[in-house]
């Protein structure tokens, strides 16, 4: 297993380091995290090889998040549509979810991550779920839907600027810029 | 339908509503190449920016300017509509559209899959998004979708070859693609600068070889002296566990104790090397006796040496004769001079930081609840916190919209009065307390003086009784916070915030005023004491209080914290698990800092023989008179240290500089009021304009029913744009759409505009573009509209009306 992260070719390593956020270290650890969630005798090619979703919510760092499938399901290049992900996916999640990277791109990602029907807006539907996600799906911690109606009224009155009913990419952006701990919370390090 | 491509392409009034959307487009493509938030207050400051990139593009519209008139005027003459159309008027055969590779595929089920930033949301996605299953149309909408991109495409990587190779790097960086995307740019990219560096040929080969050969150097030893640095990461695993398990708040109180500490060990360092080794090696061999006592007291045999102020020698050092010599005196004025310096200097900047990103505008942002958007902790991995955290999220939302609910607490007379009687009485308590506490600090520490000042025997007793002071005052600083929350249960708050600020508030008088008191003990009784060396005295008073603080902290870790946790977890389970009170623990921070930032200022030490400090530097300036070699010394001591002219000039260009910076601020702040006006009043003419769309589709519907199938062409070219998901970038997307915003008011006069015409004679919406689609849709089907219309009009050979429809917009 030692071994595996010298696997990581030298000109995909520097690549990679131009490419992400991530440094060198970061980059090292995060093949040798992802070739442990294959099995021994697929880790010899884990640059080229897809992880299903089921293996990397087992990360403990995904394990409890209650955006997990959510995440997967933004940063999976997958075809095939399992949200399954390549090293690559997995390298372009952490870069996103590291300390250097910019606000702009999280909260670009955090947007993609919230819209959860996935149409580039969201709307009532999307910010139900993602009060959903924060509440817990306990029976106490529920809000009852007269309460989220009012909740989400009141987020689209003060998040909604031009009033169509939704809050899009740019509006987002200029909530999350009048947060400062943003960046600091949207964070995953290996 | 070339033909009708070759017309338009004639048209100057056909190429100038075109070009407006790919130039919103390009100028939405500047922001990732700014190293500007697109959404930071600088909104004026973008317009900088478009000048500065206006040798990138003809014309670079900042993304966020609405003001349809003067930008469109200057995007016709400045642009060469051949040579960007002849991109896109060409489309490219089915087989490459239809054997997509996987990135364009991948573009096709995202909206935001494309586009090097936010940007990226406005129309040239949907475009994107519009394509048709049905490919036999694959040619009228590939017009809007393949060459734009690729013509996009180009610009972005001419743009990005032309920066320098770290700025590159970063916009690569911040570009939200797939990996994959990213490579493929970079590649691009980096075939462009070979090609422009083969073109540019062999001249300045060598210079700049050489530049770029050291630059790379240089930036290779950056960066493993960065990854160096990374190792030195010191408690880096531990503090990851500490946010994982309880959170990003926790997580800062260690992070500014990390913080502290790095800063210590910078002043111990300048301090050590600067003050301490010299004095070491003209040091006085030490007579006294040590003790094990010493350590506590700190007096004894440590009163010889370096620990002290008093010990220091003012002699000027000089270990070899005719040697150059080491002046005491001035290295230690230099060295704390320097140091506090730094010292300003680190906390101004770290403080400016700080401020730019934490700074919210009160008056703009009313509410709490969109907050909620942004509150999510990734960092928390464990499941139980997650559990806590989720509940104390919903217990949060419901009380907010309970309180708001409650609308005004309508309190009778008397439970007012009763309120702010116990608001009074508390604070007069508290008040009393510090006061009380104070009084006690200062009486003992005049029976200390007097301790010292009787005699100095070296005896264990009145070793001993030299600690009452500091330990009664740690007592004071430990428990008497207790006190204070105790009575802000009593007191019932309107909300946790407001407690929270008054037990700080009252935290930090008592403290304040305890050092206050300590510092007025020394600096004024002490010194005015006959004993001779008061600095060691006060040094002697200082290193005993930081060393019981120290105890104590170390003590009420062990048993507030530690022992708690056990009696909480395993004997008396309801008392639960202690949390982690940061409030307090900062505050004991900060106390202890200041405690060693104490410093007694003149007297007995290296100063000896002089009337102040700065007479030394004085006497050194004299000296230096003597040797013309430093004359450009003596020159800017007298001219700009000392001269009352220099610092008043100085004054006046930090005042002017500021109030530059408060004049922008408040241009920013009027701009920021009226953008944001404006986006409601283009969002209100959407929803219009959408009216009437639909009004006129059902008319239309009708009619169509009874005309015939005379429109069949135009009607598959909408259909097939039908299954096209909307995703809304509503201030982009109007592109010819004539000036609205101005004419909002008065609803006839959309009458007027050609276009309506061409929607009845022309267009019929496919049926199951339904207005029952929600308000998600709204923006997009504009532009949808708007963009069919278009087509309708090309296919029925009216470019005339399309021109009058572009000369309106042109008008406003």
């Amino acid at each position: 297993m030692g071994g595996s992260a010298s696997l990581l070719p030298r000109d995909a390593l520097g690549e990679y380091q131009e490419l992400t956020f991530l440094s060198k270290q970061e980059i090292l650890l995060a093949y040798k995290r992802f070739s442990e969630l294959l099995p021994k005798e697929e880790r010899e090619n884990a640059c080229s090889r897809r992880v299903p979703k089921s293996h990397i919510l087992t990360l403990p760092e995904l394990r409890a998040n209650p955006f997990q499938h959510r995440i997967c399901h933004v940063f999976s290049t997958s075809e095939a549509g399992d949200d399954s992900m390549s090293f690559e996916d997995f390298l372009d999640m952490l870069s996103v979810f590291s300390d250097s990277a910019t606000s702009d791109i999280k909260s670009h990602y955090a947007f993609r991550i919230f819209d959860f029907d996935d149409d580039g807006t969201l709307d009532k539907k999307d910010l139900e779920q993602l009060v959903n996600c924060l509440t817990g799906q306990g029976e106490e911690s529920r809000l009852s839907s007269t309460e989220m109606e009012q909740l989400i009224q009141n987020i689209l009155e003060e998040s909604d600027i031009d009033k169509d009913g939704t809050i899009n990419l740019s509006e987002f952006q200029h909530v999350v810029s009048r947060s400062p701990d943003f960046a600091s919370s949207f964070k995953i390090i290996l | 339908m070339s033909y009708h491509y070759n017309e338009a392409f004639e048209n100057p009034d056909y190429h100038f509503s075109e070009t407006l959307e790919i130039d919103r487009r390009r100028s939405s493509q500047t922001y990732p190449l700014s190293h500007q938030a697109p959404y930071d207050p600088s909104l004026p400051g973008s317009y900088e920016e478009h000048d500065r990139r206006a040798w990138n593009y003809p014309v670079a519209i900042p993304m966020d300017s609405m003001r349809p008139g003067p930008e469109y005027r200057e995007v016709l003459p400045s642009r060469n509509p051949h040579g960007n159309f002849t991109d896109n008027i060409s489309f490219e055969p089915e087989p490459e559209l239809a054997g997509a590779p996987p990135s364009t595929f991948h573009l096709l089920d995202y909206p935001y899959a494309h586009g090097p930033s936010n940007g990226s949301e406005d129309s040239f996605i949907r475009r994107r998004n519009r394509r048709p299953p049905d490919e036999t149309f694959v040619a009228s909408s590939s017009m809007f979708e393949t060459h734009p991109v690729c013509s996009e495409e180009e610009e972005l990587i001419e743009s990005i070859a032309r920066m320098p190779t770290n700025e590159r790097i970063k916009a690569i960086q911040k570009m939200p693609e797939t990996m994959k995307k990213k490579r493929e740019i970079r590649n691009k990219v980096l075939k462009e600068i070979t090609k422009k560096s083969r073109h540019r040929g062999a001249q300045l080969s060598c210079c700049t070889h050489c530049l770029q050969g050291t630059a790379v150097s240089f930036r290779r030893f950056g960066n493993t002296l960065s990854e160096s640095f990374r190792l030195l990461w010191i408690w880096h695993k531990t503090l990851k566990i500490i946010g994982a398990e309880f959170g990003t708040s926790v997580l800062s109180y260690f992070i500014f104790l990390k913080w502290l500490l790095n800063f210590n060990l910078f002043s111990f360092l300048i301090n050590f090397s600067f003050i301490t080794i010299p004095q070491f090696l003209a040091a006085e061999p030490n007579n006294l006796s040590f003790t094990g006592l010493e350590l506590l007291t700190g007096a004894g045999y440590f009163q010889q040496t370096v620990l002290y102020y008093g010990f220091y020698t003012n002699a000027t050092i000089s270990k070899t004769e005719n040697g150059s010599s080491y002046n005491m005196q001035l290295a230690y004025i230099f060295t704390v001079g320097v140091y506090f310096v730094i010292c300003f200097l680190i906390l101004l900047f770290s403080m400016a930081k700080s401020f730019s990103r934490n700074f919210i505008q009160p008056q703009a942002y009313s509410g709490n609840a969109s907050k909620l958007l942004c509150t999510w902790d990734f960092n928390i991995t464990n499941d139980k916190a997650v559990k806590l955290k989720q509940k104390n999220l919903s217990t949060q939302i419901k009380e907010d919209l309970a309180e708001v609910n409650r609308e005004v607490l309508n309190f009778s007379v008397t439970q007012r009065i009763s309120r702010v009687a116990i608001h009074l009485l508390s604070w007069f308590a508290s008040l009393g307390t510090a006061v009380a506490a104070c009084a006690g600090v200062y009486f003992l520490s005049i029976n200390n003086l007097k301790l010292f000042v009787k005699g100095h025997k070296n005896d264990l007793e009145s070793q001993a009784a030299m600690l009452v002071l500091p330990l009664v005052t740690s007592l004071l600083n430990t428990f008497t916070p207790f006190f204070y929350s105790w009575l802000g249960h009593m007191e019932r708050f309107q909300s946790p915030g407001q407690w929270i600020y008054v037990t700080i508030a009252r935290n930090i008088i008592l403290k304040i005023s305890i050092v206050g008191i300590l510092s007025y003990y020394w600096l004024n009784i002490v010194a005015a004491s006959e004993s001779q060396c008061w600095e060691t005295l006060v040094g002697q008073d200082i290193y005993r209080l930081v060393l019981v603080d120290f105890i104590f902290c170390l003590l009420g870790s062990f048993f507030g914290e530690f022992l708690r946790r056990i009696i909480g977890t395993t004997v008396c389970v309801s008392l639960g698990q202690p949390e982690f009170d940061i409030g307090r623990n900062v505050l004991d921070l900060i106390y202890a800092q200041t405690l060693t930032w104490l410093k007694p200022s003149e007297g007995c030490g290296p100063f000896r023989g002089l009337s102040s400090m700065y007479a030394a530097v004085s006497e050194w300036i004299q000296i230096l008179e003597h040797y013309t070699v430093s004359k450009w010394v003596v020159w800017i001591y007298h001219n700009l240290i000392t001269s009352a002219l220099f610092f008043f000039i100085l004054s006046g260009i930090v005042l002017i500089i500021t109030y530059l910076y408060w004049q922008i601020i408040q241009g920013r702040k009027t701009m920021t009021k009226l953008l944001h006006k404006q986006i409601i009043n283009e969002g209100k003419d959407k929803m219009f304009l959408l009216k009437k769309l639909r009004a006129q589709q059902r008319a239309n519907r009708k009619a169509s029913a009874l005309r015939g199938q005379g429109q069949q062409v135009s009607l598959t070219v909408q259909r097939s744009s039908s299954p096209y998901q909307p995703s809304s970038q509503p201030a982009q997307q109007v592109p010819g759409y004539p000036g609205g915003a101005l004419d909002r008011n008065q609803n006839t006069s959309y009458e007027e505009y050609p276009y309506s015409a061409e929607i009845s004679s022309g267009t019929d919406f496919p049926l199951d573009w339904e207005p029952a689609q929600p308000s998600p849709g709204v923006s997009e089907a504009v532009a949808l509209a708007l963009r069919a219309r278009e087509a309708a009009q090309w296919d029925d050979c009216d470019d005339r009306d399309f021109s009058a429809l572009s000369r309106h917009s042109q008008y406003h």
